[in-house]
């Protein structure tokens, strides 16, 4: 039985137990996956994993009950679990409606690769073994702590009793090594490099030498001095520095509940003017790219930041309908077994003109970031942490790596102090395309 | 019964050693936002796994099926795998001798929640949900949650274990938000424990809604702590963090194996003298408590650290035999779908005898640091937590609350210059990260020692 046909069934099966409305959402993923550790490889597993999650409502009242096995009687036991929570719980004034059918773009373009649908264990495991080989090769004092590399097949089919009746099929590449160096009896902090992408266009020898450049680069760190001033973060630092809380204070559940900052922002200033960022989940080859979102709703491109203005924020449906808006295609789920929630699909931000050389080349002094290993509260924007495999830069030459440092600020007044956008953008396993960025006015404590 | 499906398809193997895991995990979740039922969420995830030995191979393979031809159709798939994969492994496994146990554990409980009437724990949800909104003015939002995770486990194994296991867990969460004048600021606190809901009565969820509200009302127009190294109290919520994520994963043999601090440090001074560090798999209560691991191998009360000398590490069986000690139970897996790896189960540093007054008694200028939202660490026993609320400690006295920072340092380096443990020992619920996520407890009291704070440079 296809899963479209397992989901529609389900959204049947709960009408006949009396849902004013309901919907099911099924999915079947098989991974491939090696993991590494110690240089070694240590386990291969091909999973299939599958499910269903059904949202079952009666006058407001929501239940949602999930099974790992398909068969008839068990999606009809999902059904009936998701009645009686239902029953047990109170309504919700708040809710409209679940979404109703709209027409759906044309899926986009490299989602689904069958070179990576067909991939085995035995190929996963020669690319995992080439990003050895290639930490080998770039340095001797480069050693493997851990890695892993899968490949995904993920199939969704979403059903409602509004006549949403949609599947997918998208694949899924990803490989990430950390690395540590030895020299001289010590070992140097742990770097760690990856790659994400939809198609088999996949360099695992780049991870692998990339990985081992970072730790070497990080062997005889020295204490430095504390001061406030600039700070250059890696795309994958930047992402959770400043463009998580960005995420947070724009996802209109948070903006409407008052948790966040830009509340009562629209329109206005939040970020320096050259900041363009907008959520698009419909981008070519996008890692979160798909016709629709969890809930079956179109995929759209919904602009954020224009020039530092705050522009929109996204909705799933339940947070359009409260405002009688359109949902912007931002229902998320993690899993079969979650309930939608509410994220970016790609959020994209628009990359500069300078390559990171340059950038460094224009810091008088200052320290660049490649890790940061902290906390970062995305309601208030407060960050601090540790910077991993961070050099400190005088008169724009990287003079030597850093240990015991650690750097502190607030995102929401970093948007305001970005000085420079990198031209080199690359995904993050949060779905966040971002180029590195340099900040000003940043603390920086050493001991 | 899974136990004879599973031992059934056994007699099929070929492989010179094999292990079957039946899991049936079934979750139910209340999470109620703002005064809202955000949804009453139940299901069940189940399968079966095989992990097949073959000349020091392993292979690994799993499936939702629970039907015999699909269990049998696994462990062919797991035993070519661990023949293909041969080639490719440096290091062949080889395994301690245990004795394969045939026996049954259930977490012991008062209240089982598999009859609980769930609409009282709708209810119960939702009156901490009222506590928090009702704190004060500038509390807008929350978010609070109740979790009861009810697992059984199946063991067998070609060697004749044949182990049933059931585990339930309870454990709540309270996300609480104040704003005030564009000022936001958020507080978040937990319960739980390996028990039946009778840790509702024992640990009130809307006392930990009360605190948290408290808290971020309170934070709401503090500035940041600053940054520097400063004498501190690190409180008991936070110091079980320390013993887990710094101090532990060093001593996981695999990591131990991999160059970690602790490597070549058996027996030789690494904290004070003061301070124990346990990993207990038989704590009742324990987030990680279970009478049997992941391999069949019975846990046990491993001490890391006696005084602050390394005691033991802790090992699967096949660690177990590399380092020629025994096994101490810590090999676990999340579900059906991961092979076992090193883990903790409930990982403390001993409670000591003093008051928090007579920690803050011994600081001139310092902080005490409360509150814990979670952290990491490296081998190298580097590590970086998040707290909540820092308390401006002057001669002694404890002062106004700012908001809390992330403090750094070598666990190692820390815990030696900790020269004073309190006797306030708590134990927590914990969910660790390591490939694979697992349910952890950890714990301690609250105790005084020297950390890198990274706020603004004073």
């Amino acid at each position: 039985m296809s899963l479209q046909t397992v989901a529609h069934s389900a959204v049947k099966n709960c009408e006949k137990l009396g849902a004013d409305e309901a919907e099911a959402y099924a999915q079947r993923t098989r991974t491939v996956e090696v993991v590494l550790e110690r240089g070694e490889m240590q386990s291969e597993r091909v999973k299939i994993h599958q499910g269903i999650g059904v949202r079952f409502i009666k006058e407001k009242r929501l239940g949602f009950a999930f099974s790992s096995d398909l068969s008839k009687d068990s999606v009809q036991t999902a059904c009936k679990n998701a009645m009686k929570l239902s029953k047990t719980s109170i309504s919700n004034p708040e809710w409209v409606s679940l979404p109703t059918k709209e027409k759906l773009p044309k899926a986009p373009t490299g989602i689904f690769d069958s070179k990576v649908a067909a991939l085995s264990a035995s190929n996963v495991l020669d690319l995992a073994m080439r990003a050895y080989d290639a930490v080998k090769e770039y340095d001797k004092r480069a050693a493997i702590d851990d890695g892993k590399f899968s490949a995904l097949v993920t199939e969704i089919a979403i059903s409602n009793s509004h006549g949403v009746e949609t599947a997918e099929k998208s694949t899924l590449l990803s490989g990430s090594m950390a690395c540590m160096a030895k020299a001289r009896g010590q070992t140097s902090s742990i770097a760690w490099e990856y790659d994400v992408t939809r198609s088999i266009k996949f360099s695992p020898e780049k991870i692998g030498r990339s990985a081992a450049e970072k730790a070497v680069a990080s062997i005889g760190p020295r204490r430095g001095e504390s001061f406030v001033g600039k700070l250059i973060l890696d795309s994958d630092s930047a992402a959770m520095i400043l463009f998580y809380p960005l995420v947070y204070s724009v996802n209109a559940d948070n903006v409407q509940r008052k948790r966040s900052i830009w509340t009562d922002k629209m329109g206005e200033r939040v970020a320096v003017s050259n900041l363009n960022v907008t959520d698009d989940g419909l981008l070519p080859k996008g890692i979160g790219s798909s016709s629709f979102d969890a809930e079956g709703v179109p995929h759209q491109k919904t602009p954020i930041l224009t020039k530092g203005m705050l522009k929109g924020f996204l909705h799933n449906s339940f947070t359009a309908n409260k405002e009688k808006k359109k949902s912007t295609g931002n229902a998320v789920r993690d899993n079969y077994n979650t309930l939608p929630s509410l994220s970016v699909s790609n959020l994209t931000v628009e990359p500069g003109k300078k390559k990171l050389n340059d950038i460094v080349s224009g810091v008088d002094r200052g320290i660049i970031v490649r890790r940061f290993s902290g906390t970062v509260r995305p309601d208030s924007g407060e960050f601090s942490g540790v910077a991993k495999q961070a050099s400190y830069i005088e008169k724009g030459k990287m003079k030597y790596a850093l240990k015991e440092t650690m750097i502190s600020g607030n995102a929401f007044q970093a948007l305001m102090n970005i000085v420079e956008i990198g031209s080199e953008s690359r995904p993050t396993f949060g779905r966040i395309y971002v180029p590195p960025i340099l900040l000003d006015k940043v603390n920086v404590v050493s001991k | 019964m899974m136990l004879d499906v599973m031992v059934k398809a056994l007699e099929k193997s070929t492989a010179d050693h094999v292990e079957m895991r039946h899991h049936k995990r079934e979750n139910l979740t209340i999470s109620i936002k703002d005064g809202k039922v955000d949804a009453l969420n139940n299901g069940a995830v189940e399968g079966v796994c095989v992990r097949a030995l073959v000349k020091g191979s392993w292979g690994f393979s799993s499936t939702t099926s629970l039907l015999e031809k699909d269990i049998v159709k696994a462990l062919k798939d797991a035993t070519t795998l661990a023949k293909a994969s041969k080639k490719q492994k440096k290091r062949l496994a080889r395994l301690a001798e245990v004795k394969p146990a045939e026996d049954k554990y259930v977490t012991p409980m008062k209240r089982d929640p598999r009859k609980a009437d769930k609409e009282e724990l709708v209810r119960l949800v939702l009156d901490t949900d009222g506590v928090v909104r009702d704190f004060s003015k500038a509390i807008v939002s929350d978010n609070v949650v109740l979790n009861v995770v009810d697992d059984d486990l199946s063991f067998v194994s070609s060697e004749g274990a044949r182990l049933t296991q059931r585990i339930v867990r309870c454990f709540g969460s309270v996300l609480a938000v104040a704003r005030e004048k564009g000022n936001v600021a958020s507080a978040y606190e937990t319960i739980g424990a390996q028990s039946g809901l009778e840790v509702l009565d024992e640990t009130p969820l809307d006392a930990s809604g009360r605190m948290a509200a408290e808290r971020a009302d309170k934070l709401v127009s503090a500035p940041v702590a600053p940054g520097g190294l400063f004498p501190v109290i690190l409180e008991n919520r936070v110091v079980g963090l320390l013993a887990h994520e710094a101090v532990g994963h060093c001593a996981e043999a695999d990591l131990v194996h991999s160059g970690s601090f602790l490597a070549n440090k058996m027996g030789k001074r690494v904290a004070s003298p003061i301070v124990t560090i346990v990993d207990d798999g038989r704590q009742l209560g324990g987030f990680g408590t279970m009478k049997y691991d992941d391999e069949g191998v019975p846990t046990q009360k491993t001490v890391v650290i006696e005084k602050g000398v390394v005691k033991s590490f802790m090992h699967s069986r096949e660690t177990a035999l590399q380092f020629k000690v025994r096994p101490t139970g810590n090999a676990r897996a999340w579900n059906f779908e991961f092979d076992p790896i090193i883990r903790m189960r409930n990982t403390y540093i001993e409670a000591g005898d003093q008051s928090v007054e007579e920690l803050a008694d011994g600081i001139k200028e310092g902080y005490f640091l409360k509150g814990s939202i979670g952290g990491q660490a490296d081998l190298t026993g580097e590590f970086m937590f998040a707290t909540q609320e820092a308390v401006l400690i002057k001669n002694g006295e404890l002062q106004e609350s700012l908001r809390g920072v992330t403090i750094s340092g070598n666990a190692f380096e820390v815990l030696k210059q900790v020269d004073a443990v309190g006797k306030d020992f708590i134990m927590r619920t914990g969910l660790c990260g390591k490939e694979q996520v697992n349910y952890a407890g950890i714990g301690g009291p609250s105790l005084r020692t020297k950390v890198l704070m990274g706020g603004a440079p004073k």
